[in-house]
């Protein structure tokens, strides 16, 4: 491969690689960015140089606004918002409107925007671009055109979101020998609970184990249309996405004893009613966007006419208040990512996706993944996840066989932590980059076989 | 219990539907047993109606489109729950006017190609079936060919398998298949001593008792760990999580209304109820079915 300089590129310095390094887990709820700059600033960045920024674009019918990616965040009425996501199971799949949400975080100079930070000139910025595991060829085809034809960002790396979990700092607590940045784990089996899918990566060395990556199609956002489903039950918030997610974040949880909980939430027949549990029954005060801001919830009380509530008769300062009342929701609806088989999805839950993936791989190397178990994700921040996924595993597996799981400190931005501290290695980063000049001289072809492992390394 | 077919709580025996899953207009073709099959039998003395309105269907074909309809069914709502989107809406990307510094921010793309990317309204499902299609056609995935490389060919498998491996991928079934799934890693057979000496259990995790004492499985080699590290992805379809074992409990199944235990199934739609109360809301406005 000639890595000479070409008269074309004058802006790169002499070995390729711009001093900036763009690290983007685009994800596809939110986007975390971020530079690191290592010649600058030898250090690995720190996660407060990593911006989460909303991926999507909304479009308000209450104030005819459609708000794209980080404008979101300016949004004063989250109520009757409607998304559209470019990015779909993971995959950048409608490029116009990544472009569009890429534009305003990253190269707009617009102050008023969270990412105001990340005023970026691609060509002298690398780029580390994450992807989800077995992308159609296709779409990994288009993404490396955009990076170079259409953003023209001076190196670009493609590489599995997960797989930089291995360069982020341990999780498990007994081995504390810090590793350098840039100096991937050995062994990791990743978990990523994310927006659209589940997915688990066996990793070794930071590189993928592609025969054992499997996936779990059910997702944060799963999660969030099915607690939508229920609610509507009672009270319509089909249009509600927002206020719905607001609400799967308060008070969902992952249930330890699934069949006690859901005693305590039953009602109980006409003529044995039961008490309801207040412990897990709650009431949950939807925002109204005048005065709450943001929705809250409260232990259940049934002595309250949520009726007169709704038209503000018996609230304080007779402010209206529109009250959901959740019981088993709370906890059926995490319940999906352990069994799948609740809504009839012909997948198994977690933990046996866990086990096919672990019992794909060579039996020696069986042990060391099951010990080594990382969970990242928005989903994993549901309390109870990591225990219930812990207990479900070792009663699935002998008592001999050792089980650790842990979940990231900062399971959103983990990935994005890992990637900075790869850019921080310059040597690692050089080996894995693909400049604009290789681009130009080698072809889409090639550069889609070295992220995939097959050259170079 | 009593009532009804005798029907198998056992987990083994799984009725998969045989008609497609493709969406389609609400109907299903269902065929229809003439009931002058055999009018020594006919006495009219079979209640008809309540035959025809239990959930299992009268004949075999009948309970065959009636379970493939409600597969059909629960596939779609599970697409739904699945949906990133909002449901009907185009929100477009809207030109800003004031737009000075990204002053190329909606230029339809720079080159060709983007222009294409940028242009195209293709959805995932439709990279999907492309890719889907290409691997039918041709046998392997794109840009798995090592054009000029291919003196590395002989690490790889050999192409007669891989072709029948990837061809299993069109089809709808989850995941690839068992002897895919848990088989040995697809290593070259001459470095492989050890997988090749003895073909890798597939339920290891139960026999681990007796070969534990003896000796511990041992580590793969270099050179199968960098087989195993080269070996291509496997497409999105293969790389979905199997369905669960069969020594798993069959599915649970929760009342409508409530949310708790389904105890006791809708005669009209098949939904599931935990009591009388719950079963009466059904009845008022939740069972969409005025005649069954």
């Amino acid at each position: 491969m000639a890595r000479q300089k070409s008269l074309t590129t004058p802006t790169l310095s002499p070995n390729d690689l711009a001093p900036r390094t763009l690290i983007l887990d685009n994800g596809a709820h939110t986007l975390k960015a971020g530079f690191s700059s290592p010649l600058t600033d030898p250090a690995p960045a720190t996660p407060s140089a990593c911006h989460i920024i909303p991926n999507c674009i909304a479009r308000s019918t209450r104030d005819r606004r459609t708000y794209i990616g980080p404008e979101l965040t300016t949004c004063a009425d989250y109520g009757d918002l409607a998304y559209r996501r470019p990015v779909e199971k993971g995959y950048i799949v409608n490029w116009e409107g990544e472009k569009a949400i890429w534009e305003r975080s990253f190269f707009s100079k617009d102050a008023h925007i969270d990412g105001a930070g990340l005023g970026c000139d691609p060509a002298e910025t690398n780029l580390i671009l994450t992807e989800a595991p077995n992308a159609p060829a296709s779409l990994q085809r288009n993404a490396d055109e955009m990076v170079f034809e259409e953003f023209g960002f001076g190196a670009y790396y493609r590489t599995l979101g997960s797989s930089l979990n291995a360069y982020a700092p341990s999780p498990f607590p007994s081995t504390t020998t810090t590793v350098p940045a840039g100096v991937p784990l050995e062994c990791l089996l990743v978990i990523d609970a994310g927006y659209s899918h589940t997915t688990i990566t066996p990793l070794h060395h930071g590189r993928p184990l592609q025969t054992a990556i499997r996936r779990l199609e059910i997702g944060g956002k799963t999660l969030t249309n099915r607690l939508k489903e229920l609610i509507s039950r009672t009270f319509d918030v089909h249009r509600e996405d927002h206020i719905v997610e607001e609400i799967k974040e308060d008070v969902c949880y992952v249930s330890r004893t699934f069949p006690q909980d859901l005693e305590k939430t039953w009602k109980g027949g006409r003529y044995d009613g039961r008490e309801l549990d207040t412990g897990v029954v709650v009431d949950y005060v939807l925002p109204d966007y005048e005065h709450i801001k943001r929705g809250f919830y409260r232990p259940h009380d049934a002595h309250v006419n949520l009726r007169n509530r709704a038209l503000g008769i018996g609230t304080e300062t007779g402010r209206r208040e529109h009250v959901v009342t959740l019981g088993n929701e709370r906890f059926t609806v995490p319940e999906l990512v352990f069994t799948p088989s609740d809504i009839g999805m012909q997948q198994a839950g977690l933990c046996h996706t866990v086990l096919q993936s672990v019992n794909a791989l060579p039996e020696g190397l069986r042990q060391a993944y099951l010990a080594n178990i990382l969970v990242v994700g928005g989903t994993s921040l549901l309390p109870g996840f990591v225990e219930r996924l812990e207990a479900e595993l070792r009663s699935a597996v002998d008592e001999d066989t050792v089980i650790r799981v842990a979940r990231a400190e900062d399971p959103v931005g983990n990935v994005w932590s890992g990637g900075a501290r790869l850019a921080a290695d310059e040597a690692a980063v050089r080996g894995v980059m693909v400049t604009r000049q290789e681009w130009a001289e080698n072809g889409e072809g090639w550069v889609r076989r070295r992220f995939a492992g097959k050259k170079g390394r | 219990m009593a009532t009804g077919p005798l029907r198998f709580r056992t987990p083994h025996i799984e009725e998969l539907p045989t008609a497609q899953s493709r969406q389609s207009a609400g109907f299903a073709w269902v065929a229809v047993s003439t009931a002058q099959d055999d009018p020594a039998k006919n006495w009219g003395t079979t209640n008809r109606k309540r035959a025809r309105a239990s959930l299992g269907g009268q004949t075999e074909q009948q309970k065959e489109a009636l379970s493939a309809r409600a597969q059909r069914e629960t596939e779609r709502r599970i697409k739904e729950l699945n949906n990133d989107n909002s449901r009907d809406v185009v929100i477009e990307v809207a030109k800003k006017p004031g737009q000075s510094a990204g002053g190329g921010a909606f230029k339809a793309g720079k080159t060709t190609g983007t222009k294409k990317i940028l242009a195209s309204g293709k959805t995932f499902a439709h990279y999907l079936d492309d890719e889907e299609a290409e691997i039918a056609r041709t046998g392997r995935r794109e840009g798995e060919v090592e054009a000029p490389g291919a003196a590395q060919r002989a690490s790889k498998t050999p192409l007669a398998r891989r072709k029948a491996r990837e061809g299993s991928s069109a089809s709808n079934s989850p995941a690839p298949s068992a002897v895919v799934a848990m088989g040995p890693p697809r290593v070259p057979r001459a470095a492989s001593t050890y997988f090749a000496a003895e073909p890798m259990p597939v339920d290891d995790l139960d026999d681990d008792g007796e070969d534990s004492e003896d000796q511990l499985p041992c580590l793969p080699t270099s050179a199968e760990m960098e087989a195993l590290l080269n070996t291509p992805p496997l497409t999105y379809n293969q790389a979905r999580a199997a369905p669960p074992p069969a020594s798993m409990p069959p599915p649970r199944r929760f009342c409508e209304t409530c949310g708790y235990w389904g105890r006791a199934r809708c005669m009209k739609c098949g939904a599931m109820t935990c009591s009388v109360v719950c079963k009466d809301e059904h009845d008022q406005s939740k069972c969409l079915k005025m005649y069954a």
